[in-house]
């Protein structure tokens, strides 16, 4: 059974973006693709633990602020070294201009 | 001069150059003797010559008779550590101001797009990359530095270790200076790897990866341990049968030669039409990749080990193969919890 959790507002994501979103003590990344389709990883790199919120999302890649690794955010897979371990991914939906993700 | 009739530059600016970074013609088979002829030159000069002549001036003009360095007092100690801070201030604050602050040749030869100036990030004191550095170098690099001088030049100062002379063994104790280099790059590979190694790397190694995009600040930016294992590398002239000099040589080599690898820039341009080659692309793309290029190519150990990565597509390859394979290694026995908020 899904727990969708509201993260906010569509238009709060830039486009080809990146937000933080922190929920029952775990910080999360939303991404908002260059197609306004909307995706939910873990906040954190899996190689120094630096949030990706502040990183760069350029196509479907979040870079690492830090070291510039790069993950998938549809699947959370490591792209580009440093990080080896992917990243959790979680399902995510906009409707009605709101996006919600399903954390468990 | 231009620098794209030598490399190519990216959408981000980063420069990289045309020919594959290449190691040393020591050590291959076959020998290669016409090549390591041409590339002898570059063994000693500019840098090797240059910290062995440091070495010297050192034992001749900053140092005491070898009486006061029996004895450990604040004097000599505190004249050679301020002596050691305005060397290692005037040799790599020229490169950073001719290349960061004065930009003489502005982002030509640069191998990463950014200025480490207009960056801040969390990851350095003050979030300046700059102001870090320099606070790590001079904070305890330098102190470290010195404590291991001297503590070698009391050991042989006291007779604690064999101390051979110039003059009874000459030819000995030319070719110890001549392998100074390669005792270097042996010890920094073995450190290197190691401090690579888990939680080694997450509490010692990690601070000198903060610079992503090293400048000359950054060569001795380094947590304490790894400035201790670092320089420590002249310690091997207790254990092998040496010469204060030559122990000094090393010392320096490690210390005034770490900016080679940390200059950002694959020439420096001396005139209009004359560079001279840096030798840093290997070094770089250690700090761009992390899992590839532990030594400096003097000897060929990454290619020996499977870690070498020469900038060229073929590197890439290799790279990307080894990664792919340790990718699916972690991460079928990652449990992957999601991430504390912090």
């Amino acid at each position: 059974m899904p727990n969708w959790i509201d993260v906010g507002l569509l238009e709060d994501i830039e486009q080809e973006g990146v937000i933080r979103f922190d929920h029952g003590g775990r910080t999360y990344a939303v991404y908002r693709s260059p197609k306004d389709e909307v995706f939910c990883t873990d906040g954190l790199c899996t190689h120094e633990s630096v949030h990706l919120a502040d990183g760069l999302v350029m196509d479907y890649e979040i870079e690492c602020p830090k070291h510039q690794g790069a993950f998938d955010y549809r699947t959370g897979e490591a792209l580009r070294l440093p990080p080896c371990v992917n990243l959790r991914s979680y399902p995510t939906k906009s409707e009605g201009g709101r996006v919600s993700i399903d954390v468990g | 001069m231009d620098d794209l009739a030598y490399g190519t530059r990216n959408k981000r600016g980063d420069w990289s150059p045309n020919e594959p970074a290449g190691t040393a013609p020591l050590f291959v088979f076959p020998p290669q003797p016409l090549k390591l002829l041409k590339w002898l030159p570059h063994y000693f000069l500019p840098y090797n010559l240059l910290f062995a002549l440091s070495a010297v001036a050192w034992w001749y003009w900053v140092l005491p008779p070898v009486e006061v360095m029996k004895f450990l007092a604040w004097g000599w100690i505190l004249k050679l550590f301020f002596v050691n801070c305005i060397a290692v201030f005037l040799f790599f604050g020229a490169f950073e101001l001719r290349l960061y602050v004065q930009r003489a040749q502005g982002n030509r030869f640069k191998y990463n797009g950014k200025w480490p100036s207009e960056q801040r990030s969390k990851a350095f004191f003050f979030e300046r990359q700059n102001i870090d550095n320099i606070m790590r170098a001079f904070g305890t690099g330098l102190p470290i530095w010195t404590a291991i001088e001297v503590a070698i030049l009391h050991a042989f100062a006291n007779g604690y270790v064999p101390w051979l002379t110039f003059a009874s063994n000459p030819w000995y104790l030319f070719a110890l200076a001549l392998v100074v280099p390669i005792i270097h790059e042996t010890h920094f590979f073995i450190l290197h790897r190691t401090i690579h190694l888990g939680p080694l790397y997450k509490w010692v190694h990690s601070v000198h990866h903060n610079s992503v995009n090293p400048s000359p600040w950054s060569s001795l930016s380094m947590h304490p341990v790894e400035q201790l294992g670092y320089l420590g590398v002249a310690f091997w002239h207790l254990i092998i049968p040496s010469n204060p000099i030559i122990a000094l040589y090393q010392l320096h080599f490690a210390g005034f030669g770490a900016i080679p690898g940390h200059v950002g820039f694959d020439k420096v341009e001396v005139t209009g039409s004359t560079n001279v080659d840096s030798h840093a692309y290997i070094h770089y793309l250690h700090h761009r990749y992390f899992e590839v290029n532990y030594g400096d190519g003097l000897i060929p150990f990454d290619k020996w080990f499977g870690t070498f990565h020469d900038g060229s597509r073929e590197g890439e390859a290799r790279m990307q193969a080894r990664y792919q394979k340790r990718k699916e290694r972690v991460n079928a026995k990652s449990t992957n919890t999601p991430a504390a908020a912090k």
